[in-house]
């Protein structure tokens, strides 16, 4: 029985002892995926052969998948209702297609926190201690402010990495995204201007590295403390302490400006490949128990959708490697104060635009109007060409 | 050997009357072009045929085909980015190939005078070429990084300020270019000097007789007759060029959840190739990717046309 | 063989040191990503990416390789690009030969006809059939396998229109005609007369093919969608990690690695291959 996830989808630990627990009855094999998830699974399906029986997805990649409910079994056939009280409720409706048919079952959910070096900060004379930055930095002019700061006391230090981080955040801090339930492209309305608006202005101030996600470079600025923040959600925890680990001790977690947004959060679901479906949804209900999610949570960052796990002793452990913060004191009133938005089918082909014109905005240096306007016009082809009304 | 007077057996025996006989003859023939031709026309001729068909519907590879007429030919010809990727692919193309055959006749002409350690040179120099693409690449990305780079480093030394050479529009590109020229010249410089030892001595003789130079030996002597080797090298060097793909995609892939097929920041690294499989397989748009692989191939030919005839031209 | 001899002995050390020193740079250019990928693969990941960038080896090397294997099936990987570019190539110098020495030597109805459409699709570049091609192998199931790779690659129309061109000059028309006279069917004739003759044209090929078919990286990408059996290029890209997680270390390890077995190849074969290359490319 083959499971696809990605490197800190779920806890290593959880999964190891899976392969151990069913090991009497099915060999599991639990494959990690590399470069982007999404793209190779779909891929995959397309290809007919090697499919996964047990198939993670991801959050941001749900809009891609629901269309395609067909390539998925209906977990509520498999039994799933009887698990539904478990779970946060709004977690499990966003595991739903809209004919009903539940293609995801909840893994975690994405709270958006701010992550910092506290030396860094206090070295800057910004605040440093998280209860401090929390009510210090909490609105996006503060954080700014916090940025600009920053760059003047220490020279080649950008808050951070790019705008994208800005933008993203703080459209995903409302209910809406770039079409609405109707197939109506939203993306050039208020909330999406707003967020444009605040992601230039981060530019222009100054607060932003010309650095790409992702690459070696922006590794060794991190590491090297010239990139002492990001907004990240809880699972982003994973990320740092694998791609930076000799930073240990010196972050913190502190609340976002303004609001947590909802950053990811992901699912198991049982492909349609799947022909042992009972044995696969036994799996996964065991993997995504309260208990284990809570071990989620230690090893991997996974914020848990199931409440059950909140008072559990692991989820109020401090963590060494923020230098003994509860990280739950912080992710846990962000979970509750999550909006819920609805994930158009067509969010993820119609907000890549935005995206990549706002990034030649803060790595390029393209003058933000041009930008705005291409990012429309890109928008405006691939809405007609969707069928989605512009 | 041949021995007139046997009668040799089938061969020379022509069978009269029926013609059903004739194909028959030659059944040997076609069985021999047979396996070519039965897999060219399954995986050849067959998927450019369908290709074509394809992208004339909409289709996401899972569902059902939709037609679509012209559209996704009209969708093609109004995306930017599939125009930029054009652009992309012959600067790129640019940048690589000239200075590439420049630096191969240069170091064939020097590698022909060199009398000792020829050898050891042609190892050397063939070397780049005996490799994986996509570990070389990996190197190249390590060694073109802004912070910890070789190159950077050199230039800080020499008091230059570094380059960010994997983030701007221009960096990406001469990284890429970079990246074909040391793979393809060593190679192309072994074809040159092939192509150089077969001009007879005598003309060198004759040409230092009159008085020629090293330079005017080089223009007027061994350039013409290096012609068909520099178009052959011109050809192969455009076909492979034009279809880049390996070279951007391991040198601009990040480890965040973007498309790998995306070319870096504003898609400057996005050849035509990668441009096609990120629509193709990111967005599942099999239509539409059929749409751009024709296009790419009117590029392609387009291309060399324009080449052909250029290099016609100068010989005259 | 030109050699510019000077006049006077200093005129031709200089001359000599003018010739040598810029092959020696480039030498030097030509091994150093080599040297850089050896230095890069001892280091650990943070290491790799702190400035100013070590010359030196340093002590990671043997941590490097154990994760790089827990990692990915390195050499399994490494067996498949193996097997799939020997099996093509041999399939490629076979098939290729046969139906080249027919379009060569002989005359037969629809010989224009079939020639011309090889011609035609040689313009085709490969991406045309790549979607096509995989919506078929998803059907015949072969998604995922080395067969994918292998099948489709076999038939090679460059190979065709170069060993045809080298069978043509190569190939004299009395040797086939003593050959028929002493009866030799078809089959004997392509053995025994045309094969020994074109070798360097089909050691060119063969050697063009087979590092053509290791370094093919974008079809196997997609098409062998089982992460625990791909070739070589895919499992190296396979080590990029998402969201930061990429340890360099081992990247650097595995490209290492992988660069080691065409090396070795080369190291023992290298006077022969660029001996083949350079026959043959003037030949053709």
């Amino acid at each position: 029985m083959v499971l696809w996830y990605w490197s800190g989808g779920l806890s290593d630990t959880v999964v190891k002892n899976a392969k151990a627990r069913y090991d009497s009855s099915v060999d599991l094999q639990a494959i990690q995926i590399g470069g982007q998830y999404r793209s190779k699974l779909i891929t995959t399906i397309t290809g007919k052969a090697h499919i996964p029986d047990i198939a993670g997805l991801k959050g941001e990649d749900m809009a891609a998948y629901l269309p395609n409910a067909d390539q998925f079994i209906d977990l509520r056939t498999l039994g799933a209702e009887k698990y539904k009280d478990q779970y946060l409720p709004w977690k499990w409706d966003q595991g739903f297609a809209d004919d009903g048919t539940m293609v995801g079952f909840p893994i975690d959910c994405g709270p958006v926190a701010h992550f910092y070096q506290f030396d860094i900060f206090r070295k800057a004379g910004l605040p440093y201690e998280p209860a401090d930055v929390s009510k210090e930095l909490n609105t996006w002019e503060n954080f700014f402010a916090a940025g600009e700061q920053l760059r003047k006391r220490i020279p080649g230090t950008m808050l951070l990495t790019d705008v994208n981080s800005v933008f993203e955040n703080v459209v995903q801090q409302g209910s809406k995204r770039y079409v609405d339930k109707d197939r109506h492209f939203i993306g050039d309305q208020e909330h999406v201007r707003n967020a444009w608006a605040l992601a230039v202005e981060a530019k222009r101030r100054g607060i932003v590295s010309d650095l790409v996600n992702g690459t070696p470079d922006q590794l060794s600025a991190k590491q090297d403390g010239k990139l002492p923040s990001e907004l990240g959600a809880s699972w982003a925890a994973f990320d740092i302490k694998n791609g930076v680990p000799k930073t240990k001790g010196r972050y913190r977690v502190a609340d976002m400006p303004v609001r947590p947004a909802n950053n990811g959060g992901s699912f198991l679901s049982v492909t349609k490949a799947c022909r042992e479906p009972e044995q696969a949804f036994e799996i996964i209900t065991w993997i995504l128990n309260a208990a284990n999610q809570a071990q989620g949570y230690v090893d991997a960052g996974l914020f848990p959708s199931t409440p059950a796990s909140y008072p559990l002793k692991q989820m109020q452990e401090p963590d060494p490697f923020f230098g003994g913060q509860v990280t739950t004191d912080i992710f846990g009133p962000a979970a509750q104060k999550i909006v819920v938005a609805y994930n158009s089918p067509f969010d993820i082909a119609l907000g890549q635009p935005l995206k990549d014109e706002i990034k030649n905005v803060g790595v390029l240096g393209k003058d933000p109007k041009k930008a705005w306007s291409d990012a429309m016009s890109k928008c405006r082809r691939i809405a007609k060409h969707l069928g989605v009304s512009y | 050997m041949a021995v007139l007077e046997q009668t040799p057996p089938a061969v020379v025996r022509p069978s009269p009357s029926q013609p059903k006989k004739g194909l028959r003859k030659y059944w040997h023939l076609y069985a021999a072009i047979s396996p070519f031709y039965l897999i060219f026309l399954g995986f050849g001729l067959f998927p450019v045929g369908f290709s074509l068909y394809l992208s004339f519907h909409r289709w996401d590879g899972l569902g059902s085909m939709e037609w679509a007429g012209l559209s996704q030919y009209q969708y093609l010809l109004s995306d930017s980015d599939f125009w930029n990727s054009i652009g992309n692919t012959i600067i790129i193309w640019a940048l690589a190939t000239f200075p590439m055959i420049f630096l191969a006749m240069v170091t064939a002409v020097m590698l022909n005078s060199a009398v000792r350690f020829k050898g050891l040179y042609r190892v050397a120099y063939f070397l780049p070429n005996v490799t994986s693409v996509v570990a070389i690449a990996i190197v190249f990305g390590s060694i073109f990084s802004t912070n910890a780079g070789m190159v950077n480093a050199v230039l800080h030394a020499v008091g230059i300020d570094q380059v960010a050479w994997l983030n701007t529009p221009w960096g990406i590109k001469v990284t890429i270019a970079a990246l074909m020229t040391w793979q393809w010249t060593g190679y192309n410089a072994i074809i040159f000097l092939a192509g150089l030892q077969t001009v007879p001595g005598e003309l060198y003789e004759a040409a230092r007789m009159d008085g020629a130079g090293p330079f005017q030996t080089f223009f007027r002597i061994t350039l013409p007759l290096l012609r068909p080797t520099l178009l052959f090298v011109l050809v192969v060097s455009t076909v492979t060029g034009l279809q880049s793909f390996s070279e951007p995609q391991v040198l601009l892939q990040t480890s965040s959840n973007d498309s790998t097929f995306a070319g870096g920041p504003g898609h400057s690294g996005q050849t035509m190739v990668l441009y096609f499989f990120q629509q193709t397989f990111d967005n599942n748009d099999f239509g539409y990717g059929a749409a751009v692989a024709w296009g790419i191939f009117l590029v392609v030919v387009l291309f060399s046309i324009i080449n052909w005839r250029l290099v016609q031209r100068r010989g005259d | 063989m030109s050699s510019i001899k000077g006049s006077s002995i200093k005129g031709s050390r200089r001359r000599g040191i003018a010739l040598h020193l810029p092959l020696i740079i480039g030498t030097l250019i030509s091994a150093f990503p080599f040297y850089w990928a050896v230095i890069m693969s001892t280091h650990s990941s943070t290491e790799i990416f702190s400035y100013p960038p070590k010359l030196l080896p340093g002590t990671h090397f043997l941590e490097n390789v154990r994760n790089l294997f827990d990692a990915i099936d390195f050499f399994g990987s490494m067996w498949n690009s193996f097997l799939v570019a020997v099996s093509v190539t041999f399939l490629v110098l076979l098939f290729d030969s046969l139906a080249a020495f027919v379009f060569a030597k002989f005359e037969f109805p629809g010989k224009g006809l079939l020639f011309g459409l090889l011609m035609v699709i040689f313009m085709v570049p490969a991406q045309l059939s790549v979607i096509p091609q995989f919506v078929l192998m998803a059907k015949i199931g072969w998604i995922g396998s080395m067969t994918a790779l292998i099948v489709p690659a076999a038939a090679n129309a460059f190979g065709i229109f170069w060993m045809r061109q080298y069978m043509k000059t190569a190939i004299h028309d009395e040797l086939l005609d003593a050959s028929k006279l002493d009866g030799a069917n078809f089959l004997r004739q392509y053995w025994h007369v045309a094969l020994p003759v074109v070798r360097p044209g089909l050691a060119f090929l063969g050697i063009f093919t087979f590092m053509g078919q290791w370094n093919d990286f974008a079809w196997p990408l997609i098409s062998l969608t089982n992460p625990n059996n791909v070739t070589l290029q895919v499992a190296l890209s396979q080590l990029n990690g998402t969201h930061g997680t990429t340890d360099y270390g081992i990247v650097m390890t595995g490209a290492l690695l992988a660069l080691i077995p065409l090396l070795i190849v080369f190291a023992i074969g290298a006077k022969q291959i660029i001996g083949d290359l350079a026959k043959g490319a003037v030949r053709g």
